[in-house]
């Protein structure tokens, strides 16, 4: 099956080129569909505003009271416990509600895996520059034959360009999760020491 | 130093205003070489995110077009590119590190997406431009 354009046509991994173009679309639909179904919502807004809000306050409320301190106030520790409580929910039903939508992302994107899978299954696709360690090489030489440590598969070259792009993406168009839900624990966030 | 960093937060809560526009304009540009410049956490992480994507590419493209092989030269690039976002960080802008989460949090911000687009663009150049 032809996969790559004539001008394409002299490099020997040409393939590449075409692996690295269909992630690049593949993400921005994905991102197009996050936007519809997560990003322009009132719910998600109003979450991400919250969580900022949060994490700026207590911020702001432990650098005025560091914890070496030994003359912290009662009621300033119940209010930083009751703030970093509320960005620990924020953020739980922040994580929530991009999961249920986020199920429409990762169907998309198996069915691109799955397509590239037969476009590109037992070729070899890119030449890497160095020896992989054994884990890399599962991926890296998955559905490869020879044993040629060095031939690169799709599904490495797919999740290279999958993580670069998506995360840039994601970055550049400030669609990157909020800094504040990231410290909070997210989904399945650490029980509180302190509330036990 | 207490009222000096009071006074840094009231200053960085001020410029909050302009953080959602995303235009560069020239005083932004001068900003990235000021060390008396204050920084918002998320400003400060979105500029080394970035600065860690550049190298990420420019490395990734230099090494290919060499081209460098074996597996030293990714450690190479870790710690250039960790030297250097420490170099920027902690001698250009002289910023107390502790405000911002510590040496660890400044220095894996777009780390994990630097070493990605670096192996690919390595990876890349490698393939097309040597074989």
């Amino acid at each position: 099956m032809a996969t790559t354009i004539p001008l394409f046509a002299s490099f020997k991994y040409a393939d590449s080129l075409t692996v690295v173009g269909i992630s690049f679309c593949t993400a921005l639909v994905c991102e197009a569909i996050s936007w519809i179904l997560i990003y322009r919502t009132s719910s998600y807004k109003s979450l991400k505003y919250s969580i900022d809000k949060a994490a700026k306050k207590l911020e702001t409320m432990k650098t005025e009271n560091p914890s070496s301190k030994l003359t912290i106030k009662k009621s300033k520790t119940k209010k930083i416990d009751r703030v970093e409580t509320s960005l620990k929910e924020s953020s739980r039903d922040l994580s929530l509600f991009k999961f249920k939508s986020g199920a429409v992302v990762a169907l998309v994107l198996f069915v691109v895996f799955g397509l590239l899978n037969s476009l590109f299954e037992g070729k070899v696709v890119a030449k890497l520059p160095f020896h992989p360690i054994t884990i890399v090489k599962k991926m890296s030489h998955r559905g490869l034959k020879g044993d040629d440590p060095t031939d690169c598969s799709m599904a490495f070259l797919y999740l290279l360009c999958s993580i670069s792009i998506r995360t840039n993406l994601q970055k550049f168009l400030g669609f990157s999760p909020p800094r504040g839900a990231a410290s909070a624990g997210g989904l399945f966030p650490m029980p509180d020491p302190k509330t036990n | 130093m207490k009222e000096s960093k009071l006074a840094k937060q009231n200053q960085q809560q001020q410029q909050q205003y302009n953080h959602q526009n995303d235009h560069l304009s020239p005083s932004k540009w001068t900003k990235l070489f000021d060390p008396d410049a204050t920084w918002d956490k998320d400003q400060l992480g979105d500029v080394l995110h970035w600065i860690r994507q550049g190298m990420g590419l420019i490395c990734g493209l230099l090494w290919g077009s060499i081209p460098l092989v074996g597996g030293i030269w990714i450690i190479l690039f870790l710690v250039i590119s960790s030297g250097i976002i420490y170099g920027y960080y902690a001698m250009i802008l002289k910023v107390d590190e502790e405000d911002f989460g510590g040496h660890a949090a400044l220095l894996q911000e777009g780390l994990f997406a630097s070493f990605t687009l670096f192996l690919l663009a390595w990876i890349l150049v490698y393939s097309l431009a040597h074989f």
